[in-house]
């Protein structure tokens, strides 16, 4: 019996009992599907933080210098003391580092992690934790801020301590009915009376997390109310992606001078791009991709177990068609062909109703929160052949007890 | 007319049935023609139904020899005996043993499958098997639309498709009002005048009657063998 038969003996008998068929399916449509949506939101995820999160975070061609890395993630207690031993950043090195990267677009102090929480009081509003950051005059151009009203820190406002502030844009549209009338007005910053210099115009919501809450002082004057932090850090702006690398490179020399650091010292500092962000959330989600098979193969499997099941049932439900089959001619293997092919058949359909699952259920997510979804063609691959392969590896068993049964006990049987 | 189809020697059977050997078959000796038709008669018990499944190459002998067209059928393995039910005999049985959920057509298409036919063919084939039996007009209908005498009829046509060398009948009016048991009786005798060898398993006289030949079996051997004057 050619293959095309059994497959279409295959969806007749199928598509006979469809609902026995689905609830056969469940195990391989809800691992599959789990499989499926997971790698597409976790893709997605990726695609997100690459592209909007660390961005945003550390700026576009931009790379940080910092005590500690932004990848802390997978560390260790010894080297967590290391990183404890190190120096803070302070701004004697960001001179080493501006000498040493004269082409650089902008370099900028800033106070880091973690960034205090505060209230900004105006008149009897309050708005409350509110995130502070200290910084020097260029890091508004690291971060690409461009001003709804009034006017960036200038340097003057940094090298002379003046008590200014710019208000996120969030912050100012909750404390004044009116922007412009806001410029100028005196405003308590955790208790620190301070003037609105400016408000910045609105960079919107990542991750259902407004970038325009916060409120942002010159750092000796955020020094003054915090103190000196040992989380400084600066940011180097380039003016193009390409230059990123080499002035990486020569504000690490750089840093390496202003520390004082011999040959074979290692770095006491670290620096950064977007890239550490990255690779830590991909070494998060490395974990979840290593652990989402796992659940998926034992899922899959009992799936199979499943399929194996009905499939034996099928076989003594059918023990009179196949011992009439064999009657007229069938052959062992064709009768093995022909259970093979509907097991396989079977769980290759749980394989592809899972993937439409999976991707609808990705799309659902996509449409719901920020983050995009992006059903990659490899989940849908392996997906595919977990099917199929389950369908060969659990439909042997119930196919060769078909195709060993004697067809004059076969014929006997009840119908 | 004397060209052998089944030439059956010292043909033998047992069975283990718990701990008691039941010898269903003590030595049978027989030669059947081309173009007979034969009845193999008997009470129950009498081996008639472990003699037919083994003409019918559905099992094998403990002993003896069993040649059904020049081949040796007794020695042969489960799938070489697949192949020649294929191509050597067609199966009418007592319980019609069609597959219910499929159409006539597809049920008299069954062997042509096995033989490895291309639909095309197949289809022709089975159809003109269909007509042969006179149900040209119900080819889409399942076994269940239809009457008992029309499955039966489905069935002769399922056993005729692939032209086999015998038609072997297993009680095949069993399940049958007496005038339907007619109607498949003439259609045998049709087959028969055909040039097609029958084979007929039955313990009812006057349906043993339509035969040629009678072979009556008792305690697992040929107890006698009447040809009828032509």
């Amino acid at each position: 019996m050619p293959i095309f038969e059994g497959l279409k003996l295959a969806f007749r008998e199928i598509a006979s009992h469809k609902l026995r068929s689905f609830f056969t399916l469940l195990g391989i449509i809800v691992s599959v599907g789990f499989l499926v949506a997971v790698v597409a939101i976790i893709q997605g995820m990726n695609a997100y933080v690459r592209e909007n999160v660390a961005g945003a975070i550390v700026g576009k061609n931009a790379f940080q210098i910092r005590r500690t890395p932004i990848s802390v993630g997978f560390i260790d207690d010894e080297e967590w003391r290391e990183l404890q031993r190190r120096p803070p950043i302070e701004s004697a090195d960001a001179q080493f580092v501006t000498r040493a990267i004269p082409d650089a677009q902008a370099i900028a102090l800033q106070s880091g992690w973690p960034t205090p929480q505060a209230d900004v009081r105006w008149g009897n509003r309050t708005v409350a934790d509110v995130l502070v950051f200290g910084v020097t005059a260029p890091f508004q151009v690291v971060q690409d801020y461009e001003m709804e009203a009034g006017e960036a820190l200038s340097e003057v406002d940094v090298r002379e301590r003046r008590p200014v502030v710019i208000l996120g844009f969030d912050v100012a549209e909750k404390l004044f009915d009116n922007f412009n009338t806001a410029i100028g007005q005196r405003v308590r910053v955790a208790g620190t009376m301070v003037t609105v210099k400016g408000i910045t115009k609105a960079k919107g919501t990542v991750l259902g997390q407004s970038w325009d809450g916060f409120a942002m002082l010159p750092l000796p004057v955020f020094e003054a109310i915090y103190g000196r932090r040992l989380t400084t850090v600066i940011s180097v702006k380039m003016t193009e992606a390409f230059m990123v690398a080499g002035a990486m490179e020569r504000a690490e020399e750089a840093m390496r001078i202003a520390h004082g650091l011999r040959p074979n010292d290692e770095n006491d500092f670290t620096i950064d791009t977007a890239e550490g962000l990255i690779s830590f959330w991909e070494q998060l989600t490395r974990v979840i991709f290593t652990v989402v098979p796992a659940v998926v193969v034992i899922g899959v499997v009992v799936g199979g177990i499943v399929i194996m099941n009905i499939m034996l049932m099928s076989v003594t439900e059918r023990t009179r068609e196949i011992g009439i089959r064999k009657s007229v001619g069938a052959q062992q293997r064709d009768i093995q062909r022909q259970f093979l092919a509907e097991a396989v058949t079977l769980a290759t359909l749980g394989g592809v109703l899972g993937i439409l699952a999976g991707g609808g259920l990705a799309a659902m997510v996509a449409v719901l929160s920020p983050m995009p979804a992006r059903v990659t063609p490899w989940s849908v691959g392996v997906a595919l052949s977990l099917g199929t392969g389950v369908g060969i590896l659990f439909g042997v068993v119930p196919a060769r007890r078909a195709a060993k049964l004697d067809p004059i006990e076969a014929m006997r049987a009840e119908q | 007319m004397t060209d052998t189809i089944i030439e059956v020697r010292n043909l033998t059977r047992e069975y283990q049935m718990g701990a008691e050997l039941v010898r269903a078959l003590r030595g049978v000796d027989m030669s059947i023609y081309r173009n007979e038709y034969v009845a193999i008669m008997g009470p129950s018990g009498s081996g008639k139904s472990t003699l037919m499944n083994m003409i019918g190459c559905l099992d094998t002998p403990t002993e003896g020899e069993y040649w059904l067209n020049g081949l040796e059928v007794s020695t042969m393995g489960d799938d070489a005996l697949a192949r020649v039910r294929n191509r050597e005999i067609g199966f009418v049985f007592q319980t019609f043993n069609l597959l219910p959920r499929a159409s006539a057509l597809h049920n008299v298409e069954l062997p042509l499958i096995y033989a490895g036919v291309s639909g095309r063919t197949r289809r022709e084939h089975a159809s003109g098997a269909l007509s042969r039996v006179g149900l040209s007009d119900r080819v889409d209908h399942r076994p269940n639309e239809l009457s008992g005498g029309q499955r039966q009829r489905v069935a002769i046509a399922r056993a005729l498709v692939n032209e086999p060398s015998i038609l072997l009948a297993d009680e095949p009016t069993g399940n049958l009002d007496s005038t339907t048991s007619e109607e498949i009786m003439t259609v045998f005798e049709e087959l028969h005048a055909q040039g097609q060898t029958i084979i007929m398993v039955t313990h009812e006289a006057d349906i043993a009657a339509h035969a040629h030949r009678v072979i009556t079996l008792r305690d697992g051997r040929v107890h006698s063998d009447t040809k009828k004057a032509a």
